[in-house]
């Protein structure tokens, strides 16, 4: 046991000497009070030695044992530091008191050293524990934050959590995947000053970014002017299609805010997007020393080709999705039937519907939490 | 008896035998003592039974630690007596106790001359 810093609280000088006597043997070093008041003065001071362990005595004038414990455990910074309680043999009713209030134990006055040392030994041990514990919550959680800065919030907060491992592995589960990405981008980041089309890039990114974060999608990849997110994974969300039609037109009713700007300068560019929904099997991709969180599977590749095969500023999703979301979330979309769409892959015809947006009152509600988030 | 000796041996065996040790803690209790005498005899004489509690409590513990058992129950008994609100006969006691002060004090002088 490594040597530690402890408080001895008692009036009677006898008392005092003995236990600072008894706890030095052991290889404790002890700083002492004569009463509750003047403890807690030492242990505030500004120049305050920090505090392993409190010996408190229960029966002291100014201030006694039990309205000590009471100010060390509503002390923020006090709180913590174990305090045992020393008291002669009629006071038990004064120690289950004590307990109760947060003592972590108790010694009898006529101090066995034996005794004494094992509960020191045992209190360290506890308070050890804790800050070690305490210190590994914090950097747990200051690598998740890290993390996230990296990683989708749903993905970072997977790595970190207790079945995280099991997803990781890899699993099947059904999602709605959703391509965006911009037509003409290409021309205009030939015509464009490449500083023009970083700038550009960076609001579009900030602004898909924000949208993807508070719509809940995890965010699989993104590269240059394209982003493929995908709903019901890790964290499970049963009206997933709902969910990634609401982020599209929301992302479609923010591009065109910015495309707007960008219009005047000159340069015309449009978003297209893709949805639909299926099986796909998720988890860690990649190698080590580099591993994504991704999903593979039939609904990936069709929602691309979607996103492919839209118009400029269309959302084009497959008929599947299109009922999931009517069914999820009643009938406010506003959809026209998008015809059966021949796409590269697939040997038959995908029936799609074009998502154009939302019944009035609830498009109206749509554009005011948009705005209220911006 | 006036004191216990196994109090006495049993200091010097948790001090690992520290006999200069075992005589400053039996200085510290003779100074001690002598203060919680002089406010218990106040708070006799005022008739200040609240005021006993606290002296006659160091007293008992202090007592205890150095083997004074008849010390010890004198002042377990004013103290009871102190929180239960009413000491009766509390000069008298407090006159007794302080004889039997003066007798543990003798006799660890003593046994300390007589090493």
């Amino acid at each position: 046991m490594n040597a530690a810093r402890i408080l001895v609280v008692d009036d009677t000088p006898f008392n005092r000497r003995l236990l600072v006597r008894l706890l030095e043997d052991i290889g404790h070093r002890t700083v002492e009070a004569e009463n509750g008041r003047l403890a807690l003065e030492a242990l505030r001071a500004d120049d305050a030695e920090p505090v392993d362990l409190i010996l408190l005595d229960i029966e002291m004038p100014e201030m006694d044992g039990h309205e000590t414990l009471a100010a060390l455990k509503a002390d923020e910074a006090l709180r913590d530091i174990p305090v045992i309680v020393v008291t002669s043999v009629d006071e038990l009713e004064s120690v289950v008191r004590c307990i109760r209030t947060g003592a972590a134990d108790y010694l009898p006055k006529s101090v066995d050293p034996e005794i004494l040392r094992a509960r020191v030994d045992a209190s360290l041990t506890q308070k050890r524990l804790r800050d070690t514990e305490r210190e590994l919550s914090a950097t747990i959680e200051r690598q998740r934050s890290q993390l996230a800065r990296f990683l989708s919030p749903q993905v970072a907060a997977l790595v970190s959590s207790a079945d995280g491992e099991a997803l990781l592995a890899g699993h099947r589960r059904e999602i709605t995947a959703m391509f965006t990405d911009l037509r003409n981008f290409t021309s205009f980041s030939e015509t464009a000053e490449p500083e023009e089309v970083l700038g550009f890039l960076r609001a579009y990114h900030a602004a898909m970014g924000e949208l993807i974060v508070k719509h809940e999608a995890t965010l699989e990849h993104f590269a240059g002017d394209g982003f493929m997110t995908f709903f019901n994974d890790p964290v499970l969300q049963p009206d997933h299609a709902a969910r990634a039609i609401r982020l599209a037109l929301a992302m479609r009713e923010r591009f065109a805010v910015l495309s707007a700007d960008w219009r005047r300068r000159g340069y015309v560019l449009e978003i297209g997007i893709g949805i639909a929904t299926g099986y796909a099997t998720l988890g860690r991709i990649g190698f080590e020393g580099r591993y994504d969180y991704g999903a593979i599977g039939n609904a990936i590749i069709l929602a691309s080709r979607l996103s492919g095969d839209a118009a400029a500023g269309e959302i084009l999703v497959a008929a599947r999705t299109y009922a999931e979301a009517e069914e999820a979330s009643g009938t406010d979309l506003v959809a026209e039937p998008g015809g059966d769409r021949t796409l590269k892959g697939f040997s038959r015809a995908i029936p799609t519907y074009v998502i154009t947006g939302r019944r009035a009152e609830a498009a109206g509600e749509q554009v005011a939490a948009e705005g209220a988030a911006t | 008896m006036t004191l216990d000796p196994d109090a006495m041996t049993r200091l010097l065996d948790i001090t690992g035998g520290d006999q200069g040790f075992v005589d400053e803690l039996i200085d510290t209790f003779l100074e001690d003592t002598t203060t919680q005498i002089v406010d218990l005899r106040s708070a006799a004489a005022s008739g200040d039974t609240a005021a006993i509690v606290r002296p006659a409590h160091s007293l008992k513990s202090n007592a205890a630690n150095v083997g004074a058992t008849a010390l010890g129950e004198l002042a377990r008994a004013l103290e009871a007596d102190g929180r239960a609100g009413e000491v009766p006969d509390a000069a008298r006691r407090v006159a007794n106790l302080e004889a039997e002060f003066d007798r543990v004090r003798d006799t660890l002088l003593a046994e300390r001359a007589a090493r």
